[in-house]
């Protein structure tokens, strides 16, 4: 068995999943102000209107503003949660800037080119394929001296060349540049005249045609996903502080929470951010943070006193790459150990992980489920690949009641920190409820709430607390996904955002099944178990570099003979690297 | 409401002839004249001697993390802006860990009363210097810091902006009511340097000596004045009363709509304002 997977693994991983006829990788490649990213959504949201799937990533040198930059772009006619391994058409303006995505951008042998015509010379061997076609477009402009000229915005002319190979008509481009800079008529003008410039060219890339249902599709990014499912999931209190890869949570929410009778606050910082969640939380509002790594450093003096004074809170916390500053805008899935294990002393939280931008809105109501049913924190675990990223998406219309807190009424006796026989969690006092008065507190206190040192008081409040813990695992052990065929002899244990890729690579990989836990801590330890009976090789694949979900399911269960496929950070994996780890462990 | 309605039956831990016990009864008069019932009532407090208070006062109360109180509380008033949010702690709690916060709680102006209850040293750990203590104080007792200036919390604060900045003493129990009193009901961040001595780390004679140092502000003394605010801070007496008082500006948190529909709260404060405040949960 293993050296016929092996086998099959090293050859895979050329042409698939993005060059499938249902699904087209278009990667756009420039430097600051030619406006790829801007190319980028307009592609992607024209894709959604007409009722294709898709989904774009967008990928930046450190410069805060231009700089090189490249966005990878796939449309398909399924929903895809994964941007694919090699581009099928290639729109670069400037070979140099090329070089700098050898990663991120990839190419199969039949890639289509567009390339800046005044770019002459021999190309970079990676576009030196004999099945790949280049073309060449003018895009900068000289005079008979040849002295360069201003040209039109590069990105317009980028945009027609699309369409034209994608087969899309010009009319719903229009519409779109008049919505968007219909004010500012100047700018119209000249974007509209680059278009028109390029839209006549001859010799242009051509692309199998993708047909769309033609029902307007939703497209977002991961953080606004997140922000909106914790609208509908009934959060009406928000804190943060800005941070990257996390920020446009807090913007959508400045936005959109007034709307639905909520209120947010930018803090001073995220010891800040997180005290006012727990504020607003003991006041009885369903409250939430946002931040990445460095930030959820700081909040975890804060996770502890929330969990501590049995206050509900939601964290979200999506990854960026390494310890201390590390890198802002690039992902990891390295915050595993500090979600589940952070912070001093013992206590209980819940921990979450994100899927993609779809699974935000479902993660969103079950993490207010459990914050507000258990009176604890719960920390969702987003990366900056799902954070940054856009994806098109069946609208989302299931409207659920948002989860209800636990109110304390007479007859549930005089003590906020009693439990009721059978139950684990106190009933909670909302202040303005007279005869409720109490005081929360993250010093030790009794069930009758009153500061104590005694050992005992500290072991049975310990225990009291933790009881959660066991009724949280009760009712989420199904809380996962499978992926693959349940009868494949190989077997990969993997969480987070690596979701959209593996539910490709096991369709090419029918040896394999995957195990993804939607809840991480506590994990859904008996389906695992069940799922990984009758395995002849395991492999857990991570974004980090010490293998952290490795190491946290050896503290669970038996992984001896169970490999580690970890890689630090930063560009996230790819269906290629998927099969390399994979052949590597085997060999 | 009587003062002793706001109590709790916990019995301070305080050592005896700390000025905070002046505070806690001039606190809970300056409530009862005020009227306010206790469940509308939310004290909060970071860590730290002074910080203790809120075990002992019968309200919605919150025994936060060290530095951290003016964070929680402002979570909690812009989400329930219909409590009465008052927050107490001491000068290394607020001047030291929680320093950060007080510039942003200025800035923010949410209703809200923080008292800071300077007895110029760090009483919970034992003695260390904190912010305030004084720079002879730290050579003669052979403290860290003697190069560190002492700071001058009324001067920052009107640095800062505060739009309400008073001093009391926790030994003129009436005029720490009638402070109290001020603050709570200006409609905006107010600010009380509450001057309250350790009977164990400092000096016998301290709290004493920081009396004798007390001139309450004379009757033609006006608290809009900015200038003459800064004036009577930098002063080496220290000037009791209402320093600065800035008109109120722009809409008050206390007054902005309750959020109606948040999950929690919404169930009891539904039954709480259809029956008004003599309503008995369960009824």
């Amino acid at each position: 068995l293993h050296v016929s997977t092996w086998e099959r693994i090293k050859d895979s991983g050329v042409k698939s999943p993005g060059s499938k006829a249902d699904s087209l990788v278009i990667a756009i490649v420039g430097s600051g102000g030619d406006g790829v990213a801007l190319l980028g959504s307009l592609l992607l949201k024209m894709a959604a209107d007409q009722g294709l799937y898709g989904m774009m990533v967008q990928s930046f040198g450190p410069q805060i503003r231009g700089g090189d930059s490249a966005v990878v772009l796939r449309i398909s006619t399924e929903e895809v949660a994964y941007e694919g391994n090699e581009a099928d058409l290639l729109l670069c303006f400037r070979l140099a800037d090329l070089e700098r995505f050898q990663i991120s951008v990839r190419l199969h042998p039949e890639s289509k080119v567009i390339l800046e015509a005044a770019e002459e010379g021999e190309l970079p061997a990676r576009l030196r394929h004999r099945g790949m076609e280049i073309y060449r477009y003018p895009f900068r402009s000289f005079d008979e001296n040849g002295v360069e000229m201003p040209s039109g915005p590069k990105n317009m002319m980028g945009l027609a060349l699309i369409c034209r190979a994608l087969g899309w008509s010009d009319e719903r481009v229009r519409e779109i540049m008049q919505e968007r800079f219909g004010k500012k008529p100047e700018v119209l003008k000249r974007n509209l005249e680059a278009f028109d410039r390029a839209w006549g060219a001859e010799g242009v890339a051509r692309l199998p045609h993708l047909k769309g249902t033609g029902k307007p599709l939703i497209h977002e990014s991961g953080n606004e996903a997140v922000a909106r499912g914790a609208i509908r999931a009934g959060v009406r209190f928000f804190a943060g502080y800005p941070i990257t890869p996390s920020s446009e949570i807090m913007e959508t929410l400045i936005r959109e929470l007034p709307a639905a009778g909520g209120r947010v606050v930018q803090a001073e910082d995220e010891i800040a951010a997180m005290g006012m969640v727990i504020g607003a939380s003991f006041g009885g509002v369903p409250s939430m943070t946002a931040t990445s790594g460095p930030g959820l450093s700081l909040m975890t003096e804060m996770m502890g006193l929330s969990s501590m004074a049995e206050l509900p809170a939601v964290i979200v916390n999506a990854q960026r790459a390494g310890p201390a500053t590390g890198m802002p805008s690039r992902t990891e899935q390295s915050d595993l150990f500090h979600a589940v294990f952070g912070g001093h002393g013992d206590f209980p939280r819940a921990v979450l992980g994100v899927f993609d931008v779809v699974h935000a809105y479902a993660v969103m109501y079950k993490a207010f489920y459990l914050a507000e049913k258990y009176q604890m924190p719960v920390t969702v675990l987003s990366d900056a690949y799902i954070a940054q990223r856009r994806q098109i998406h069946d609208p989302i219309d299931e409207n659920r009641v948002p989860p209800q807190r636990r109110i304390w009424q007479e007859g549930d006796g005089p003590y906020r920190f009693e439990v009721a026989d059978q139950d684990v969690v106190s009933p909670f006092r909302v202040p303005g409820t007279p005869g409720g008065t109490y005081m929360a507190a993250g010093i030790e206190h009794s069930a009758e709430g009153s500061p104590s040192a005694e050992t005992n008081v500290h072991h049975q409040m310990n225990a009291k607390r933790f009881a959660k813990i066991p009724a949280v695992a009760a009712e989420t052990g199904d809380w996962y996904r499978t992926l693959g065929r349940d009868d494949a002899h190989c077997g990969i244990i993997t969480w987070g955002s690596q979701y959209g890729l593996l539910r490709e690579w096991v369709g090419k990989h029918t040896d394999f099944r995957v195990f993804m836990p939607e809840i991480l801590h506590p994990f859904p330890l008996e389906a695992f178990e069940k799922w990984r009976k009758g395995l002849r090789w395991t492999g857990v694949v991570e974004l980090n570099y010490q293998g952290q979900f490795h190491h946290y399911l050896g503290g669970l269960t038996d992984m001896v003979g169970v490999h580690s496929l970890a890689r630090s950070g930063g560009v996230h994996l790819k269906g290629s690297d998927i099969s390399r780890m994979v052949a590597e462990a085997m060999e | 409401m009587k003062s002793q309605d706001y109590r709790t039956s916990l019995k301070p831990v305080w050592c005896a002839g700390c000025g905070d016990y002046g505070v806690l009864k001039g606190l809970t008069q300056a409530l009862a004249d005020l009227d306010i019932p206790p469940e509308r009532l939310a004290i909060i407090s970071g860590i730290g001697c002074s910080s203790r208070m809120v075990g002992y006062l019968d309200a919605y109360s919150f025994n936060t993390l060290h530095g951290r109180a003016l964070p929680i509380a402002t979570g909690l008033k812009v989400s329930r802006p219909e409590l009465t949010t008052v927050v107490v702690g001491g000068d290394g709690d607020g001047f030291s860990i929680g320093m950060g916060h007080i510039p942003a709680a200025v800035r923010r102006n949410v209703d809200m009363t923080y008292a800071v209850l300077d007895n110029g040293i760090y009483g919970l750990t034992k003695g260390q210097a904190s912010p305030t203590t004084a720079t002879d104080f730290k050579i003669e007792h052979g403290l860290s810091g003697v190069d560190d200036q002492p700071l001058n919390p009324v001067l920052m604060l009107l640095s800062m902006g505060c739009g309400f900045v008073a001093r009391t003493h926790a030994g003129n129990l009436k005029h720490l009511r009638a402070m109290f009193k001020e603050a709570i009901e200006y409609p905006g961040f107010a600010f009380i340097h509450t001057l309250a001595g350790c009977a164990t780390y400092q000096s016998k004679a301290y709290a004493h000596e920081i009396q004798q140092r007390c001139d309450i502000l004379p009757g033609d003394y006006d608290p809009a004045d900015f200038m003459a605010a800064i004036r009577a801070a930098q002063e080496d007496r220290f000037k009791l009363g209402v320093i600065y008082r800035r008109e109120p500006v722009g809409v008050p948190v206390s007054e902005l709509p309750v959020i109606a529909d948040a999950s929690a709260h919404a169930a009891a404060m539904e039954k709480y304002d259809e029956k008004g405040q003599d309503w008995v949960p369960g009824e």
